[in-house]
């Protein structure tokens, strides 16, 4: 078994390069002194230094952040409700509920971000941060739905069971015990919301307006004049800003389990 | 550890409804629709600062996208940058506000040339921003021989060492060229006499790009290309010496890119005191500085230095052969599927 | 994506109970939800689907059966049975490469699982474009393996890497290997570790035990790897644009073509996106049943 773990470790290794390799370039690119970031012309900070004064990046940055903890949230809440719900509860129609709100995982983002752009025009919704957070958590909240669905179909409910003997009412037996269950499945998928919102494009472009672009779209307009190395350089100090929150997250929780 | 996770989420949602009224309010707001990277942020933050009206920088990379987002209604804008085709389609449709030149004093720097293009004669609806051709970089140090048309470019010995613009209608117009047909000529009749040309190039073809063609030439990944001439110019200005740009002898496309106010406009007034404003000598020659097209604006022209000026793609010498586009309705989706249906063919 | 319940035979208060009004009243919000945002725009798709065009882009609301014409035309044909093609392959390789890493992190010290977790997502928290971009920096002709290569001797001349269908390929499995990963993890993460050993110790060679008691096992993972990856895929249309040169157009592009590009042709691109959709209920409805079958047929 030692030589199948030692494989499996090889592999793994060798995928994590795969996975790094393209960041480790970005990250090193972040440095580069010729402005249109296609060949190594040498070592400069200059583009650390103008993220200081670019208004618009840092903006478009704080405009994504605040779009992704929001639908982190919203995201997290209706996962969570809904997968305990369809869980415990035989609805009429529960099944066809679960496939539509599975669908906007599935679709063109095209197609999604067209047809989101249609419905808030015939409604007659401005563009701005609301329609951004809908369409975002619209196909981010089945993520964590089914994070929580996966962890909650290997429950015991002798657990619960258990939680009510000792005179616990329901919404009690729902906090403290199933709920810290579910935790894991919860951060989860509470990670893959926000890593979905942060990076999103094609259906933010259609329900965003002038006032809150994100950080994505930003990016994508500069792709014209050439990618240059400030956006490398806000990738960089994005990635080690949440690597280091999420690394720190960790360690507290380990902390207090 | 739960609840520093709630407490820290709930602040974020609490922050966020805090700043959104931010986002929303100022006091005089110009929301300004245009192609990405196209309008300096110096140009917009000059305005701000002599007028106070804060400037909403929207972007699109495509006249498509702009009318995608025009058409549906879902937000207003103040002023739109579409090229002359889509001009001509939009003031068809009555989608654009007359302009009113007593507002526009600036207008008159812009060159005679300009003043009867077929799309917007007498420049009633539309203000030229800058001007392109498209047309024929070459890396000189790998090619030799002169390359001084479609025909000289799409030759089987260049295979899988072209760039070209990833443009159904450009592409068509330039099959048409070399049929001795202008851009305008689109009919059916006219494509199927186009797709035996076409289906001889596009598999000579490595890259097709609009966006940034003139990464794959600086790369080396490819020896020459057909592109827009900023990125040519840009091309030049980066490695002198090195890259050549020719019109093809068989007819070139002029494109023109334009500000104009659409019908839905919130803020009139203020879209005209921003047209005026970009037409200004000085604040169009810090467009030139950055894109290096043909300034339209003639007096601008005179503070370029000398070095712009003799950028071949910038301002290309002689007496070429240029057509602009039009409008060509609903034949756009045939070209389209033309130009889809050769690619897939020819591609893997 | 129903995972089967993995505990054994205890009696089943945990069985679904009738729901009472309180239930529905707490499910309101996500039926609003499904219904404004998930039915209501498809709705809107499925009508533009049966409507002419706008001259400026937009639809015109005459009845047409012209666009599901144009979805079974062979020049659109052919370029989805290539997305398909493309897509299947993208799926199998994630499938490969990603079923052993979810494999060695979920059989590893509980304590470092979710760093290892981290440390696969974190590379996503970079945007997209760039991620691609920096692909674009390492494949091509004077890049970066290209340049390790030469100096290396390995190869006299640079290798034609980028603008290839294989740098498509790359870019799509690379863009996908997390979604495939994470569902198998918490698939094989359930996993009872007493089971696998059993398995094991029962005399059957490791790769036997594997193919018949731990894959099977964690095939409600692998179906949900395969759904977030295969169905995706077919939509991509900037990787392909990007590493492929825009020589590889699929799907995906022919639909931003509609919106976006030169066509200006909404109702086409709307009744191509209606076909998708329809197409990936049914594959979802499908893998769905298959999943919860197979889980039954396990037990």
């Amino acid at each position: 078994m030692q030589l199948a773990r030692r494989l499996l470790a090889t592999w793994t290794g060798f995928v994590f390069l795969f996975f790094y390799l393209p960041i480790a370039v970005l990250v090193l690119y972040s440095f580069n002194a010729s402005r249109l970031n296609i060949v190594w012309t040498g070592f400069t900070f200059e583009w650390y230094a103008r993220l200081l004064e670019d208004r618009v990046l840092v903006r478009t940055l704080e405009n994504s952040l605040i779009v992704a903890s929001v639908t982190t949230v919203l995201s997290v809440a209706l996962g969570t409700a809904g997968a305990w719900l369809l869980y415990r509860y035989r609805y009429r129609g529960g099944s066809l509920l679960e496939t539509l709100i599975f669908l906007p995982m599935i679709v063109p983002e095209v197609i999604l971000g067209v047809s989101l752009l249609i419905l808030f025009v015939t409604i007659g919704l401005q563009l701005g941060y609301t329609t951004i957070v809908i369409s975002h958590v619209t196909f981010c909240f089945p993520f964590a739905m089914a994070a929580v669905q996966a962890r909650l179909a290997g429950l015991d409910p002798a657990l619960e069971e258990a939680a009510q003997d000792l005179g616990a009412t329901p919404p009690q037996a729902f906090a403290k015990v199933l709920v810290p269950y579910l935790m894991p499945a919860i951060l989860s998928g509470a990670l893959m919301s926000f890593t979905l919102s942060l990076d999103e494009l094609i259906v933010t472009y259609f329900t965003a307006s002038a006032g809150t672009r994100t950080l994505p779209l930003e990016i994508f307009g500069r792709v014209k004049k050439g990618l240059d190395p400030s956006l490398n350089a806000i990738s960089t100090v994005f990635i080690l800003f949440t690597a280091l929150a999420v690394f720190a997250i960790e360690a507290l929780r380990r902390r207090n389990p | 550890m739960t609840r520093t996770i709630w407490r820290a989420a709930f602040a974020a949602a609490l922050a966020a409804l805090a700043l959104a009224p931010l986002a929303a309010s100022a006091d005089e707001e110009l929301n300004l629709f245009a192609w990405s990277e196209y309008v300096p942020q110096s140009v917009l933050d000059g305005f701000t600062r002599e007028t106070g009206i804060e400037v909403n920088y929207e972007t699109y990379s495509s006249n498509e996208e702009m009318l995608a987002k025009l058409v549906s209604g879902a937000a207003s804008y103040d002023v739109i940058q579409p090229s002359e085709y889509t001009v001509e389609a939009l003031v068809k449709e009555g989608q654009l506000l007359p302009l009113d030149h007593a507002k526009l004093p600036n207008l008159k720097n812009i060159g005679k040339g300009y003043w009867n293009q077929p799309h917007d004669p007498q420049l009633a609806y539309s203000v030229p921003y800058m001007q392109g051709t498209v047309g024929i970089v070459v890396n000189t140090k790998r090619i030799h021989e002169p390359v001084l048309g479609y025909r000289d470019v799409f030759q089987p010995k260049y295979a899988g060492r072209i760039v070209v613009l990833d443009d159904a209608r450009e592409i068509v117009s330039w099959g048409l060229a070399t049929q001795g047909l202008g851009p305008e000529q689109v009919t059916k009749e006219n494509l199927e006499k186009v797709r035996p040309v076409l289906a001889a190039w596009l598999p000579l073809v490595k890259v097709y790009d609009s966006d940034s063609p003139k990464t794959a030439l600086l790369n080396g990944d490819v020896d020459l290309g057909v592109v827009w001439s900023g990125e040519a110019a840009l091309l030049i200005q980066e490695q002198p010496g090195k890259f050549s740009y020719t019109l093809p002898k068989e007819g070139a496309h002029m494109f023109i890119d334009n500000l104009a106010i659409p019908k839905g406009a919130k803020n009139v007034a203020a879209a005209h005191r921003f047209l005026d404003y970009v037409l200004r000598p000085d604040v169009s020659v810090k467009i030139s500085k950055e894109f290096p097209y043909t300034n339209p604006n003639v007096e601008a022209r005179k503070l370029l230095p000398k070095e712009a000026l003799a950028n071949p793609a910038s301002y290309p010498p002689g007496d070429p052969k240029l057509a602009t586009f039009r409008d060509i309705g609903r034949l756009a989706a045939d070209v389209d599927k033309l130009f889809t249906d050769l690619k897939a063919r020819s591609g893997s | 994506m129903r995972q089967e319940k993995t505990h054994f035979a205890v009696a089943s208060t945990g069985a679904q109970h009738r729901p009472g009004r309180a239930a529905w009243l707490l499910l309101a919000p996500l039926v609003l939800w499904a219904l404004a945002f998930v039915v209501a725009p498809a709705a809107i798709m499925l009508v533009y689907s049966f409507a002419q065009r706008g001259t400026l882009g937009g639809v015109v609301y005459t009845f047409t059966l012209e666009n599901y014409a144009g979805v079974v035309d062979p020049v659109y044909l052919r370029i989805l049975i290539r997305s398909i093609g493309y897509a299947a392959l993208t799926t199998l390789l994630c499938l490969g490469i990603g079923y052993p890493v979810a494999f060695f992190i979920a059989r590893a010290d509980p304590r470092r699982r979710n760093l290892w977790l981290m440390a696969v997502m974190v590379p996503f928290w970079t945007s997209f474009l760039i991620r691609t971009y920096a692909w674009v920096t390492i494949l091509k002709s004077e890049g970066l393996l290209n340049s390790l290569l030469l100096q290396l001797r390995l190869v006299a001349e640079p290798l034609d890497l980028l603008y290839t269908p294989g740098a498509v390929v790359l870019g799509l499995v690379y863009t996908f290997l997390p979604f495939v990963i994470l569902p198998i993890y918490a698939s094989v993460e359930k996993l009872e570790g007493s089971l696998i050993e059993a398995a094991l110790d029962l005399g059957a060679g490791p790769l036997r035990a594997f193919a018949r008691v731990i894959l099977p096992l964690t095939t409600p993972g692998i179906a949900a790897g395969v759904l977030l990856c295969f169905v995706p895929a077919l939509g991509i249309y900037a990787v392909n644009d990007i590493l492929g040169g825009g020589r590889v157009d699929m799907i995906g592009n022919i639909i931003e073509n509609q919106f976006k590009g030169n066509a200006r042709n909404w109702p086409f691109g709307a009744a191509l996106g209606t076909a998708l959709l329809v197409s990936f209920a049914l594959l979802y409805a499908f893998v769905s049943s298959f999943s919860r079958s197979s889980a039954a047929r396990l037990r």
